[in-house]
């Protein structure tokens, strides 16, 4: 029973992770006002760049006859599914913000955009490689578990908390900066005030462009790092077609369930990783699997239903999101 | 204005990213000169004009199903001697409408012999294949054919449960933890048969065994592929087989230190360490005789299906770095006794439940006669020892 628990912990650690990282990222793109739709699509991206950008630094040490570093592999995957997501981003931020394009539409554009731009990279360096991309143990090793020294072998907790991977600590640091720079800063205040009602932050003097811009090209660069997690992670640095599947509108669902906190992204993201496996570990004789994949969809339909009723200020999605700002119709 | 321009301009250059990004895995469609409709069972069609389509449920980028069923196509477009241009191949064509339309549009493309590979594609091969009876339809692990009335309409497998049987053996002889575990995609005849066909040839060298098999309910998903391994591993199962399309089971198995049988593909180059054997089908085989048919105006036969014997299925080779030892010798000599009739997968004494319902016996002495009678296999009944989770 406690083994059944700690897999399940950690294989819900496991999936949850990059639905954390997609939905913080969307998370600060939606604080100040911008609903994007293509966490999907920069997932996507990130997936394939992060990938990509390891596999051709491997390539290119090994051709000048050195041997790959694991931590410089993991920094420049790191750096290009950022760079990647943050230019899925601007693409939607440049016609959103500064064109006025409609929000929704844009970001289901996105979404298609970056389906098709990683399934259609994947699988061109994949043919280049002659079959398929896959990294070198060195990279492989540096993205599997951690083993930290006396904290790992602590008996249960050490088996739960401190052998994951990288990436999971990143996403809770991330978390938690988040969560400070929105409720503690004097930056994450006007970009919340931006989000809530651009006009009067805009007589308080705060550049919304400026803040629309960087909030929603820095949050889509987490949603990039989110789907480097599952090129890098879930399927071991090896390009599979479809790999990001569904899980940036997982992510996107999941920003809802947060109602708009990072901190509590933690917890529900945990929550949601655990609904998608739970198949795997509790077995309810009888019940089809069918309605188990359903259960992480319906707990968002629940929690939407209950934050409306709610009407709670503070839990709500920000005012202005997903409409756009014109300074002339104020 | 010129922002109205320029965001047009944007709209545009995104649109066409699209099409070249979704398009290009999805429709490959070669030189559209001639439309082929001269009939091929009577008068047959010259080796330079015919064409051959497919139609694959993922792309070869999965080093698993469909990667295999690629390298048929080029073993027959080398024998056959076919340029580039006659093969099309309709890549990622997923289990719905779509591939009512990647049919039609290779029809229209011209081609007379058409291959569909993946289960859930027959109800709309047979639909089409009922409005075009000048092309020639075959499909990969269906049943439906000799019953369909159709002359165009075809059925082809391997008996990939000999191989299945081979391969473990090599569990068998490898796990330490007596329990193996089995990715499977759906609870169908063609997954029952395989999984059940792996169990008794790790049985047959290791009595104490069982097995555990999670279903994916997917042919290919390696998110779901790779959870389901872990969540078998965290069960205590030490060696991962798959009927799954990916390598994401082997990878998985690797990370977390167990061993793994793959399938489709030597998955050895994926995960080094764990990978131990692959059961493989050849498919050249059967594409490359029935576009021969084609060609010389043969019939293409309703039902095919070979297996070890004529090499239409083989294993890969054994990974002897961390395979238990004698194990090639095993699987030598049960490969022979399979091919020589002396050993049969399916033999009593079998007692099995299929997922309906339905109760099966196989008396001592008797065997279940697997895929002798239609290509596709029959064997749906859960014999005891194996454990379906869910």
């Amino acid at each position: 029973m406690l083994n059944t628990l700690s897999g399940l912990f950690t294989a819900a650690v496991l999936a949850g992770t990059p639905l954390l990282l997609g939905a913080l990222g969307e998370i600060l793109t939606e604080k100040s006002g911008n609903l994007n739709l293509g966490v999907e699509g920069m997932m996507f991206m990130g997936a394939i760049t992060g990938l990509a950008g390891s596999y051709y630094y491997e390539q290119a040490v090994i051709q000048s006859g050195g041997t790959p570093t694991g931590v410089m592999s993991a920094l420049i995957a790191l750096f290009a599914s950022f760079l990647a997501g943050a230019l899925g981003a601007l693409i939607y931020g440049f016609l959103t913000i500064t064109l006025r394009a409609n929000q929704n539409v844009t970001g289901l554009t996105l979404t298609i955009f970056g389906t098709g731009f990683g399934n259609f990279f994947g699988e061109y360096i994949g043919q280049q490689a002659g079959g398929y991309v896959a990294v070198s143990d060195v990279t492989k090793g540096v993205f599997s578990r951690l083993n930290i020294p006396v904290l790992s072998d602590i008996p249960v907790i050490g088996s739960l908390f401190f052998r994951d991977n990288w990436l999971v600590y990143f996403a809770i640091v991330v978390a938690v900066v988040m969560a400070w720079f929105f409720n503690r800063s004097r930056v994450g205040l006007n970009l919340r005030a931006v989000g809530e009602n651009p006009a009067t932050a805009d007589a308080a003097g705060i550049n919304i462009t400026l803040y629309k811009y960087l909030a929603t090209v820095i949050g889509g660069g987490i949603c990039g790092i989110g789907g480097m997690y599952m090129s890098m992670v879930t399927t071991s640095g090896v390009w599979v077609h479809d790999c990001v599947s569904g899980y940036g509108w997982l992510a996107v669902a999941l920003v809802i369930f947060a109602t708009w906190s990072p901190a509590r992204g933690m917890i529900v993201a945990l929550i949601f990783g655990g609904l998608t496996i739970m198949r795997m570990y509790i077995n309810i004789p009888g019940l089809p699997a069918q309605i188990y994949d359903m259960v992480p969809y319906v707990a968002t339909i629940i929690v939407l239903v209950v934050t409306s009723m709610r009407e709670s200020r503070e839990h709500a999605q920000p005012k202005s999101c997903g409409l756009n700002y014109f300074r002339e119709e104020r | 204005m010129k922002k109205k321009i320029v965001s047009v301009i944007l709209c545009a250059a995104m649109a066409v990213t699209l099409i070249a990004g979704c398009g290009a895995p999805a429709a490959e469609t070669g030189g559209n000169d001639e439309g082929g409709s001269s009939s091929a069972a009577t008068e047959g069609i010259p080796k330079d004009e015919i064409k051959v389509g497919f139609v694959h449920v993922s792309d070869p980028s999965d080093m698993g199903y469909t990667y295999n069923q690629d390298l048929g196509t080029q073993e027959m477009q080398k024998e056959l001697g076919l340029s580039d241009d006659q093969i099309i191949n309709k890549y990622n064509v997923p289990e719905g409408a779509e591939c009512d339309t990647a049919l039609r549009e290779l029809v229209d493309a011209g081609c007379n012999i058409i291959f569909a590979t993946s289960f859930g594609f027959e109800d709309y091969v047979k639909e089409v294949a009922a409005e075009y009876p000048d092309v020639q339809f075959c499909h990969a692990t269906g049943y439906q054919a000799a019953d369909s009335g159709l002359d165009n309409f075809h059925n082809y497998f391997a008996s990939i449960y000999e191989g299945r049987y081979l391969a473990g053996i090599a569990a068998g002889l490898k796990t330490e933890t007596n329990k193996l575990g089995y990715v499977a995609a759906f609870p169908f005849a063609e997954v029952i048969s395989g999984y059940t066909a792996f169990y008794l040839g790790a049985k047959s060298v290791n009595p104490d065994v069982t097995m555990d098999i999670m279903y994916t309910n997917s042919w290919n998903d390696p998110t779901v592929e790779s959870q389901v391994a872990k969540a078998l591993i965290d069960r205590g199962c030490d060696v991962i087989s798959q009927h799954s399309d990916s390598t994401a089971p082997a990878t998985t198995a690797e990370e977390n230190g167990v061993w793994q049988v793959g399938y489709n593909n030597d998955m050895i180059e994926a995960a080094p360490d764990a990978s131990l054997i692959s059961p493989r089908i050849d498919w050249g085989i059967y594409v490359t005789e029935a576009v021969q048919d084609v060609i010389d105006g043969k019939e293409i036969p309703v039902d095919w299906c070979k297996g070890l014997a004529d090499g239409a299925v083989y294993l890969s080779p054994l990974n002897t770095a961390i395979a238990a030892e004698g194990t090639q010798e095993a699987i030598d000599e049960a490969e022979e006794k399979i091919i020589s009739g002396d050993l049969h997968v399916f033999a009593g004494p079998l007692k099995g439940v299929s997922p309906d319902g339905e109760e099966i016996e196989v008396a001592e002495g008797d065997y279940y006669h697997e895929q002798e009678e239609s290509s596709a296999p029959s064997w749906q009944y859960i014999i005891e020892g194996c454990n379906v989770v869910e």
